[in-house]
């Protein structure tokens, strides 16, 4: 055993030195978090505003401001200047002056006063997707609290509803992309960096030599590992606490849990990293066959970003097959909802089964490429 | 003159050669843009529908169960069946099994009949802000909804809404055009940077530089086939996208293919970049990706620039993904034509040219 740990502790020596003399692997495990964490946390809201609006106005009432005034009211949409008239929306939307143009036709102000339907026209550009759906969306509510207004009545609501928004009331993208955030900058490191670092040592045939040292196969692996393994813990631990940091992520769960399932899905994302460097041996193909296997997945089909109950039912069963999911799942509920150890262990059962699974194959198949 | 041709194809030649000799490379490089669009194509859908929707129905009366049945009727929320109380509807929205819980107190039916207002509660996991808001949005368009039937008598404003360029909003008709600027980006640099970087790893690029090569010939030569590669795959993503999505090519194919090539330029000039910045292909595959992350996130194909902070938007000027994103979903969807597009074609030759004589001097500058 003591032999074992002292063979093995050379070999993470070994790692760590190559480590610490590359500056980019350093880079990519210590910087590229906190980038991610930057742009994704302040870049990406689904929460869309800003949009900019053209209008055509040809009724030119009181009314009809007002109404441009509601619209530009709130911030979601910006006013980009007013048109002549609605058939040039096409050619605004081509120049990307806008991406919404609201027309007011004649006699809005009249139909108003007579207690008629004054219907508006709002087109947009689908070719910007996110944006046009958002408008429709806040237009139609815009366009209801303005004619309850020209109502001027009170009238009794025949229903209301209450919502209360658990765990994220602000509703705030960054709480909800901090775990997947975290998901996938291991699932980057450790697949990829141990992958290519292991097939480097095949391309370059200083794998050979270490095989001419009594340093066994076992040893090679958990040596190769240990380094990027510590190098994993840092890395959650900068993202969590840059989260709480600038984000104010809570951590309202047990932080046990929350450690173990880390280590759990490293341990996996290691041992996928080492299967892809045995069987390619290429650091090329390595990066390809990561990107396919466990970037690209980790990305899409975890939940990270866009909801697994949205995909077509082939996706949604895939995802099963992601390890990123449930550590995702229980980072999540761990961080916003308060979760402990009792309500994640399906998860932490499938971390540790899939971890097992890559080790095994890992060690099998390396065992087997020497014979 | 003919002495650079004959270079050019020699390099050319040896690197389509070096390419091929690996059937898993030509694989990987085919395969990948393939799966890459049938993923992102299938799996972004920011259209949230069928909501897991836990129901506690504490009043049990006929009207309860209508105003459920209406809140359901459009497919927002799904039901996933009924709690018997608001504990358990609350353990279920703990354990995700569902994202929203919708209550009706007692006294729902009672308060109903005697025309006061009848409250439904609803509980949101907050946690997936999209889903959180447009949950609450279903119910609350239902809510208003009864309101403005009993509310026909006063005026009324109505918004009537026209799309143009993708009447039906598929998330894929907008999503893929993105997705080809960003699977070239994920393809050609890395390809490229690594290229270089396992020459200059294994030795060999010392040897090419003993021969009377000059560095542009190597560099064009080099970057060639990778271009192709990246006309071969846009195609095949352009295809599956057309075929399999419904994405229109409204414009013309023949501007979609020059943009595309201003824009393989650009990214396979950053790779050669990186690789004259790097010695391993480990750190080339870093500093590759160390670009393309940041490139993604602020091309406007995720979420669009105009939403983006002040701060950030900066950034996506010099980004050539950014103009390309642009170009694509002009020239596909909106069949626009050169002179619409021009500042962003001018945009992305020069960013171009500007990374590939800078790869070539640094390479060059390296050789001393």
């Amino acid at each position: 055993m003591t032999v074992f740990l002292r063979r093995a502790a050379a070999m993470a020596h070994k790692e760590t030195l190559h480590i610490s003399r590359d500056a980019w692997t350093l880079y990519v495990g210590l910087v590229l978090p906190l980038v991610l964490l930057v742009l994704l946390g302040f870049g990406v809201s689904f929460d869309l505003d800003h949009m900019p609006l053209q209008v055509v106005d040809l009724d030119h009432s009181p009314e009809s401001r007002a109404l441009i005034e509601d619209f530009t009211a709130a911030g979601e949409f910006v006013l980009a200047g007013s048109l002549a008239s609605g058939d040039e929306a096409a050619q605004a939307f081509a120049a990307k002056q806008s991406v919404a143009v609201l027309t007011i036709p004649e006699g809005y102000a009249r139909a108003l006063a007579r207690s008629e339907v004054a219907t508006v026209g709002l087109l947009l550009d689908g070719s910007d997707g996110q944006s046009a759906q958002q408008a429709v969306t806040r237009a139609d509510a815009l366009a209801r609290i303005a004619s309850l207004r020209s109502t001027g009545r009170a009238v009794v609501p025949p229903l209301a509803a209450a919502t209360w928004t658990r765990f994220n009331p602000a509703g705030r993208s960054a709480l909800f992309l901090v775990p997947g955030i975290s998901a996938y900058v291991l699932a980057l490191v450790a697949v990829l960096l141990t992958a290519l670092s292991v097939a480097r040592e095949w391309e370059r045939g200083s794998m050979e030599q270490l095989f001419c040292t009594p340093v066994r196969r076992g040893e090679i692996i958990v040596g190769k590992l240990v380094p990027y393994l510590c190098m994993g813990i840092v890395q959650v631990l900068l993202v969590l606490a840059a989260g709480a940091w600038v984000f104010g992520v809570p951590a309202r769960g047990d932080l046990f849990t929350l450690g173990l399932a880390s280590l759990l899905f490293m341990l996996g994302m290691l041992g996928q990293g080492v299967l892809i460097s045995i069987i390619t041996r290429n650091q090329m193909v390595a990066t390809q066959a990561s990107t396919m296997t466990s970037m690209l997945p980790s990305m899409l089909l975890s939940g990270f970003i866009f909801p697994v109950d949205n995909m077509p039912l082939l996706l949604q069963g895939i995802s099963h097959l992601v390890p990123a999911r449930y550590y995702i799942d229980i980072l999540r509920g761990v961080l916003l909802k308060g979760n402990g150890l009792s309500e994640s262990l399906f998860e932490l059962a499938m971390l540790v089964a899939f971890a097992s699974l890559m080790m095994g194959l890992s060690l099998a198949r390396f065992r087997r490429k020497l014979a | 003159m003919m002495r650079i041709l004959v270079q050019l194809s020699a390099v050319f030649v040896k690197e389509v050669r070096q390419t091929v000799q690996d059937k898993r490379v030509v694989a990987l490089l085919t395969m990948v843009p393939i799966v890459q669009v049938l993923l992102f194509g299938y799996a972004i859908d920011f259209d949230v529908d069928r909501v897991p929707t836990a129901i506690v129905d504490l009043d049990d009366t006929p009207e309860s169960r209508e105003v459920l049945q209406g809140v359901l009727a459009d497919g927002t929320l799904a039901s996933i069946g009924r709690l018997p109380s608001i504990p358990a509807a609350e353990a279920a929205l703990e354990s995700s099994e569902a994202a929203v819980v919708l209550i009706v107190p007692e006294g729902f039916a009672r308060a109903h009949a005697r025309r006061e207002p009848a409250r439904l509660q609803v509980l949101v996991d907050g946690s997936d802000p999209t889903r959180s808001s447009v949950a609450a949005g279903a119910v609350n368009g239902f809510v208003a909804s009864r309101l403005s039937a009993l509310a026909t008598a006063g005026p009324r404003i109505e918004v009537r809404s026209r799309l143009f360029f993708n009447p039906a909003l598929s998330t894929p008709v907008y999503m893929v055009p993105g997705i080809a600027g960003m699977l070239l980006l994920l393809v050609t640099t890395v390809v490229t940077a690594m290229g270089l970087a396992r020459e200059r790893e294994v030795g060999t690029l010392e040897q090419i530089r003993v021969t009377p090569l000059p560095s542009s010939v190597l560099m064009v030569g080099k970057v060639t086939p990778y271009i192709l590669i990246g006309l071969v795959d846009v195609s095949a993503a352009l295809g599956v996208g057309a075929w399999l999505f419904g994405v229109p090519i409204r414009g013309s194919l023949l501007l979609f293919y020059a943009v595309t090539a201003a824009y393989l330029l650009t990214t396979v000039g950053i790779g050669l970049l990186i690789s004259t910045l790097t010695n391993s292909q480990q750190q080339a595959y870093i500093g590759a990706f160390m670009f393309m992350l940041p490139a993604m996130l602020l091309s406007g194909t995720m979420t669009p620039v105009h939403s983006m902070p002040g701060w950030l938007q900066p950034l996506t000027y010099v980004n050539p993904l950014r103009y390309y994103t642009e170009c694509v979903r002009a020239i596909l969807l909106k069949g626009a034509t050169a002179g619409d597009l021009w500042v962003q074609i001018l945009a992305l030759v020069v960013i171009g040219l500007l990374v590939i004589t800078t790869a070539t001097r640094r390479f060059h500058a390296g050789a001393h």
